[in-house]
């Protein structure tokens, strides 16, 4: 096979290969979390920070076991959040008691996040659209480098509007990248 | 130079189609999973089973044991539930619904899950039905703390670690696992989402299939996490305003929405020992090449942890079941990260092909998390555990490519 001939039936390929990409997202089946596209978190959050897990602890409140995980401020993206921070999701332990809600995203003492908080009055904060307002930092112990990774990223996602399905999220972005598209989200908003 | 050239170019085009490829394949991963409990073996072995090893969250299945109720409590501003019919009919309709999801899962054939099980569903008026009280409940008018946008509805299940605990009015837990408590909220307060039942929703086009997230949310009630197979009723997602999951159910095929990997799940929970056709089993462990490629930390990793681990039917290419392999647990425990997986009540008399791939695919790890995060616990999360008995799950490992089936 010549050159020419391989260069084609590589570019023959690739070509195939896209065609196939194309047909297999337009029938990807779904996803309906109620999609919240990333505009869509930094405008209807009420909070957006990086933060530092410390630790949870758990109690009961209106009949149900919630866990309080407290995290500390690094960065406030949006809205005036105090230097320590309480964030509240369902579900817990207590005694030989476990509570469990799928979805609900569970932090570890001292890993970073980005956190969409969501917050009614007199009420404590929230994670917007749990998984979805969820994004994870990891460090490469080699390079340093930062990456963020949205809870919800990869899975198929149904925007109601185009009544399409699509991948969405973040996954692997650079964190100073991240930030970026945070800033752009958030001025998107004014 | 222009052979360089071409070298470079070739390696350019093979990268990316094999990226594109990868990207496609992805789309296949696969995975049921359950929502489990490591045994409180701090407690003595009559309580705790003596055992550290993980057990799975289950409703206990003799007959008449499982009641569900539901309040007729029903959003007004905004209307949430939408319905053909009007007043009294209308709850008879809901009713339906609940009735009919319920019967998706008792359809189920090879399971002690029968319709007998289920006790007669019953009604209550108050709004706030849902709470820890040790009653089942579904409630379409409960602002729930937890809602935000984004989130539809969930289903709150409380288990034990320990023999004879109890919660609210529930019995004490008889077995270890054994779900105390189990809620379904529907978020009755976002303007913006309705949930419609089966004789509303072609005139509800912007509404969701009442059914099958009831169905969906049904499975929580069960015991299951979520899936990984996108036609799995318990994948994570719900189906498109307008559409519903699978078929509807009819007298011949109860079970239609269902796919065989929620079948398959169900029979792993509520094994029915009479069985005969659901009884194979496929077995064994998934190594890497190079040992020293596994995680130094936690120690005791000795094979891939983390991975899906699908079995597919050889005539028809459907997934038969899949899970989230790379541990083993025997009495005592705890679980060891031993790159083991087990494939069990699968039909018999039938051909598999069985694959392995890293949860980086169409569901994440850290959607899994919650499923695999829990089969252990240790001094440090649990003061006074044993430290023979306790173990720290390493990260799902997604870095590893499969050469054989």
């Amino acid at each position: 096979m010549s050159f020419a001939q391989r260069r084609r039936f590589l570019w023959i390929c690739f070509l195939a290969g896209l065609v196939l990409l194309a047909l297999t997202a337009a029938f990807a089946n779904g996803t309906t979390l109620a999609r919240l596209r990333f505009e869509d978190l930094a405008q209807q959050s009420t909070a957006v920070g990086r933060l530092r897990c410390l630790g949870s602890e758990f109690r009961w409140e209106r009949g149900e076991l919630w866990t309080e995980t407290r995290f500390e401020v690094l960065e406030r993206n949006k809205g005036l959040l105090p230097g320590l921070v309480t964030v509240r999701t369902i579900g817990g332990t207590s005694g030989h008691l476990h509570s469990h809600v799928d979805g609900v995203p569970v932090f570890r003492a001292g890993e970073e996040v980005y956190l969409f908080l969501w917050e009614r009055p007199g009420e404590p904060y929230r994670v917007l659209g749990w998984a979805q307002g969820t994004f994870r930092i990891a460090r490469n112990v080699d390079t340093g480098i930062e990456t963020v990774t949205q809870d919800s990223a990869l899975a198929p996602i149904f925007d109601p509007r185009t009544r399409t399905f699509r991948h969405g999220g973040i996954r692997n972005l650079p964190a100073g990248i991240f930030q970026l598209k945070l800033r752009r989200a958030l001025e998107e908003k004014k | 130079m222009r052979k360089q050239s071409a070298t470079t170019t070739r390696r350019i085009l093979s990268t990316m189609l094999a990226a594109i490829y990868a990207a496609w394949a992805a789309q296949a991963a696969a995975g049921y999973a359950f929502n489990q409990v490591v045994p409180d073996v701090r407690q003595p072995v009559s309580v705790s089973g003596g055992s550290a090893c993980p057990v799975r969250a289950h409703q206990l299945s003799a007959a008449l044991n499982i009641s569900i109720r539901w309040s007729t409590t029903l959003g007004t501003n905004p209307v949430s539930i939408l319905t053909q019919n009007q007043n009294a009919a209308r709850l008879t309709e809901i009713e339906q619904v609940i009735s009919q999801s319920l019967a998706v899962w008792t359809g189920v054939s090879g399971t002690t899950l029968l319709p007998a099980t289920v006790a007669p569903i019953a009604r209550v008026s108050t709004q706030s039905a849902c709470g820890s009280d040790g009653l089942n409940s579904i409630c379409f008018d409960q602002a729930d703390m937890a809602f935000t946008p984004g989130v539809l509805a969930f289903t709150r299940v409380i288990t034990s670690d320990a023999l004879g605990e109890q919660i609210g009015n529930s019995p004490a837990a008889a077995q270890l696992g054994q779900i105390l408590d189990a809620d379904i909220y529907f978020d009755p307060t976002d303007a913006q989402v309705a949930f419609a039942t089966r004789a509303a929703l072609p005139a509800s086009p912007k509404a969701y299939d009442l059914e099958s997230v009831l169905t969906h949310e049904l499975g929580h009630f069960l015991g299951f996490s979520h899936s990984a197979v996108w036609s799995a009723m318990m994948y994570p997602y719900a189906p498109a305003p307008g559409t519903f999951t699978g078929t509807r159910p009819t007298a011949q095929q109860p079970d239609a929405p269902l796919a065989d990997d929620d079948r398959t799940g169900l029979r792993i929970l509520y094994p029915d020992p009479a069985d005969a056709v659901d009884i194979g089993a496929i077995a064994g462990r998934i190594l890497p090449a190079n040992p020293l490629s596994l995680p130094p930390s936690p120690p005791g990793v000795t094979g891939i942890f983390g991975a899906h681990v699908v079995a597919v039917d050889q005539s028809s290419g459907a997934v038969i079941a899949a899970t989230i392999a790379g541990w083993s647990c025997a009495a005592p425990g705890p679980a060891q990260f031993d790159g083991t997986y087990e494939l069990n009540h699968l039909p018999i008399s039938r051909s598999y092909t069985v694959y392995a791939e890293p949860l980086d695919g169409v569901v994440s790890p850290a959607q899994i998390t919650p499923a695999i995060g829990t089969l252990c616990r240790n001094p440090i999360s649990d003061p006074g555990w044993p430290p023979l008995q306790g173990c720290v799950v390493p990260p799902a490992n997604v870095s590893f490519t499969t050469r054989s089936r």
